[in-house]
């Protein structure tokens, strides 16, 4: 205040008497700074003791977990031989990236997300306009639809298992009798068909959620932006390119970021259907580190695959929000 | 902050609820341990199991089917009638898993009391040190004294024995009598023979196929039987995956190459091309349903096959044999282990020495399917005839048929079915040469031997 007041204000200030004004303020303000500091210190502590469950919550599950694969990376650290483990030093990445397995898994997965993101997107985005137009049974029509969502991907995974059998499936009957073919098709088993075989699935899988998060962003633009388009004489194709995409690009960049990050550390789906096989041709990154952990209970070699995992993840996030340039991105 | 003293109270008394429960639900089993261990603790002080304290055991199956887990929860039953102070928690995860699981507990060091040990899990379990030696409890069971060597054998590592074996699995060969006795065909006697009555009896627009391949998880030990097959006399029984002279695997002879071009053209003409995914489930399953006329198995596949098969529509021969007339069979078992950290160790034994009972076992054997442990029950009429008489009548012919003893030096082959499985598909899919895939096999056997040596 004093400073605000410069310095000749100041003096006539003090020579006015103002100085006994001013201590007794400044005391009163004193006491009642400090009932105010008190009260912010009580509240304080208050505050912190609520945040405590989910601070605890989030250090015990998310960080300790994080740091925990983090050393494991850097550990031989072998479930058959638990008592001798470790520190290797970076010799569990050397080990991956000289293993054929990974690399296969490392481009399956390219084509695994780009193919499935792709197709749910595409087929999300067809299913979301139909919906947006009201017509009899729409509801019970998009329960219907929506509820693959709700199922879990390891049991969706048996399912198109046994419809991909190739002696008992659904999917070769079908084709057999319709004579479509006339030796039935190994699916899971085929080099040429098994990648198409679980991508197929992915996509029944992912096209509600595009269609659900779509939908929602679809009713949200205004109806007038729609008039003006048809007093300008807009085709359908022009309002989808000039009205509706632009509206609804802030969900589709979230929708698709989010997607592929889904889609690419998921491996649900491959686990249950062909466990990466045959001869690894189905394997991605995240059912590789799966097996190696599980199947050979190598979670040093495990937890080296996931910090790679997570590395990729990051640069792709970064690079694809710098790329799309969205600053409105996640603004449903 | 506009917080009343009310709602202050309110949140408070909110943030030390979830607080005490995220403690509670993260201390409960210790709590529980404690307890139990307390109980454990005075019912050892008061000669163990004579006092009404309660116990409670926990115990976890690995070769996990609805049918077994039944005959198991059954055996348990009787055990806690005959036993009111203790109760049994059985945990059964679903077999493809199960090892996993058991695995993680043993590794979390969670509570537990009765494991089912394998002979695939014995070493590392041992190693470990998860597992505790039996000894001391057997050599005071008067039943051991009946427990065949073989199940003595393979459940011990330096003779001392760290499960007792719940049934014995050998395999041996079953077919489609029908289908045979339709063609004309003998009962296979060799591996040639698998091939070409397999291939006579395929027919895929019949979606009839010769033989149940098993390319997927556990297909390493079809590989290995072939292998073993052809390199006949010069196997060295003691190290089932190198030869008499110590230093040449199974997979770097002539022999084996041969073995597998044969392995190779079984796949390729008698069986569905799917099976190269197969696991146990798909195989027997192809079999059961009418698909393929030839299953290699375990006897635990009887009672499924009685269940689901018309009789007299299959029937069972001998294993197949290599060019030299003899062939090799590993004496698989599982039984129940007693974890080296379990705070209720007599009550464990108890429970142990219950189910391996002749009683006991033989039943659980009847009805699932295996050999029986103790001696006295081959005796039993069910075991002298049908599937069983052949496979008995294969172990009277040792100089042919010939057992592999179990080889527990190695510690660090877990990977070994993963490495056989994803290398064979690769060849068998034509992405690698055979020479290159035998190569790498040979290269992990000679690895392990040089680990071994070091």
């Amino acid at each position: 205040m004093l400073v605000v007041m410069g310095g000749s204000a100041a003096h006539h200030f003090f020579n006015k008497g103002g100085l006994k004004f001013m201590e007794t303020n400044v005391k009163a303000g004193s006491t009642e700074n400090k009932a105010k500091k008190s009260r912010f210190s009580s509240q304080l502590w208050f505050i912190w003791l609520c945040l405590l469950p989910v601070i605890v919550l989030v250090l015990t599950f998310t960080y300790y977990p994080v740091v925990r694969g983090i050393t494991l990376a850097f550990q031989d650290y072998n479930l058959m031989h638990v008592k001798n483990v470790k520190f290797i030093g970076f010799d569990n990445f050397k080990t991956i990236f000289h293993d054929n397995q990974f690399i296969l898994a490392l481009k399956n997965s390219l084509k695994w997300v780009f193919y499935s993101l792709i197709a749910q997107f595409i087929l999300g985005f067809i299913l979301a306009l139909v919906l947006n137009k009201p017509f009899k049974g729409r509801g019970i029509y998009q329960g219907l639809v929506f509820y693959s969502w709700a199922l879990s991907g390891f049991l969706i995974g048996l399912i198109f298992k046994w419809l991909y059998n190739s002696q008992i499936g659904v999917i070769n009957d079908l084709l057999l009798r319709a004579g479509i073919i006339k030796t039935r098709i190994g699916f899971l088993s085929d080099p040429h068909w098994a990648m198409f075989s679980v991508i197929s699935a992915n996509v029944w899988y992912g096209i509600a959620f595009f269609a659900i998060m779509l939908l929602a962003a679809l009713q949200s633009i205004p109806g007038e932006l729609f008039e003006a388009a048809d007093i300008d004489g807009a085709g359908w194709l022009r309002k989808l390119f000039n009205v509706i995409i632009p509206y609804i690009m802030p969900t589709i960049i979230t929708t698709t970021l989010l997607r592929v990050i889904w889609i690419f550390s998921d491996p649900t789906l491959i686990y249950s259907m062909t466990n990466g096989g045959p001869a690894g041709l189905t394997n991605i990154v995240s059912s590789f580190m799966l097996s190696k952990v599980f199947g050979n209970g190598e979670y040093g070699l495990g937890s080296a695959v996931g910090i790679v995992m997570m590395i990729m993840l990051m640069l792709y996030t970064i690079f694809y929000l710098f790329a799309t340039k969205s600053e409105k991105a996640g603004d449903f | 902050m506009g917080v009343t003293k009310k709602s202050k109270y309110l949140y408070l008394g909110l943030a030390t609820t979830v607080m005490a429960g995220m403690l509670s639900a993260c201390g409960g089993n210790s709590n529980d341990s404690s307890n139990s261990g307390n109980t454990n603790n005075a019912a050892q002080s008061n000669n163990a199991g004579s006092t009404q304290e309660k116990v409670n055991l926990r115990m976890i199956e690995s070769l996990t089917s609805p049918a077994r887990t039944e005959l198991l929860k059954a055996s348990i039953k009787r055990f806690e009638d005959a036993n009111p102070n203790i109760t049994v928690e059985l945990i059964s995860p679903p077999f493809d898993q199960a090892d996993n699981k058991i695995r993680t507990m043993l590794g979390a060091g969670e509570d537990l009391d009765v494991l089912e040990v394998r002979d695939l899990t014995i070493n590392e379990d041992v190693t470990n040190g998860y597992v505790e030696n039996l000894e001391p409890y057997a050599s005071k069971w008067a039943d051991y004294a009946t427990v065949s060597q073989a199940a003595k054998t393979v459940a011990s590592i330096a003779d001392k024995p760290y499960f007792i074996a719940n049934g014995m699995y050998e395999r041996q060969m079953f077919y489609r009598k029908d289908w045979f006795d339709a063609a004309g065909l003998a009962a296979p006697k060799t591996w040639e023979d698998v091939y070409n009555a397999g291939k006579k009896l395929t027919d895929p627009s019949k979606n009839h196929y010769g033989f149940s391949f098993r390319g997927g998880p556990g297909g390493n030990g079809y590989v290995d039987a072939i292998a073993q097959s052809y390199n006949g006399t010069n196997l060295d029984e003691a190290d089932g995956h190198f030869l008499k002279d110590g230093k040449t695997s199974i997979y770097g002879t002539p022999e084996a190459k041969a073995a597998l071009e044969l392995y190779q053209k079984i796949f390729k003409d008698t069986a569905p091309a799917d099976s190269i995914n197969w696991g146990f489930a798909e195989q027997v399953q192809a079999f059961t349903s009418g698909v393929t006329a030839m299953l290699m198995q375990d006897p635990d596949v009887i009672g499924v096959l009685n269940e689901k098969m018309e009789k007299g529509t299959w029937a069972s021969t001998f294993l197949p044999v290599g060019p030299t007339g003899k062939t090799f069979y590993g004496i698989g078992a599982a039984g129940w282990g007693m974890t080296s950290f379990s705070k209720h160790k007599d009550e464990a034994w108890k429970l142990i020495e219950f189910l391996s009972s002749p009683a006991e076992n033989t039943a659980f054997c009847k009805a699932f399917g295996l050999l029986p442990i103790h001696s006295s029950a081959s005796e039993d009429p069910v075991f002298q005839e049908g599937p069983y008489a052949t496979l008995l009548e294969m172990n009277t012919k040792p100089e042919d048929y010939i057992p592999l003893k179990p080889n527990y030096s190695y510690t660090e082959i877990g990977d070994w079915g993963d490495v056989v499985m994803k290398n064979t598909q690769a060849w068998l899919l034509g992405q690698a040469s055979l020479d290159d895939t035998l190569k790498i096999l040979d290269k992990y056997w000679q690895d392990q031997k040089a680990k071994l040596a070091k």
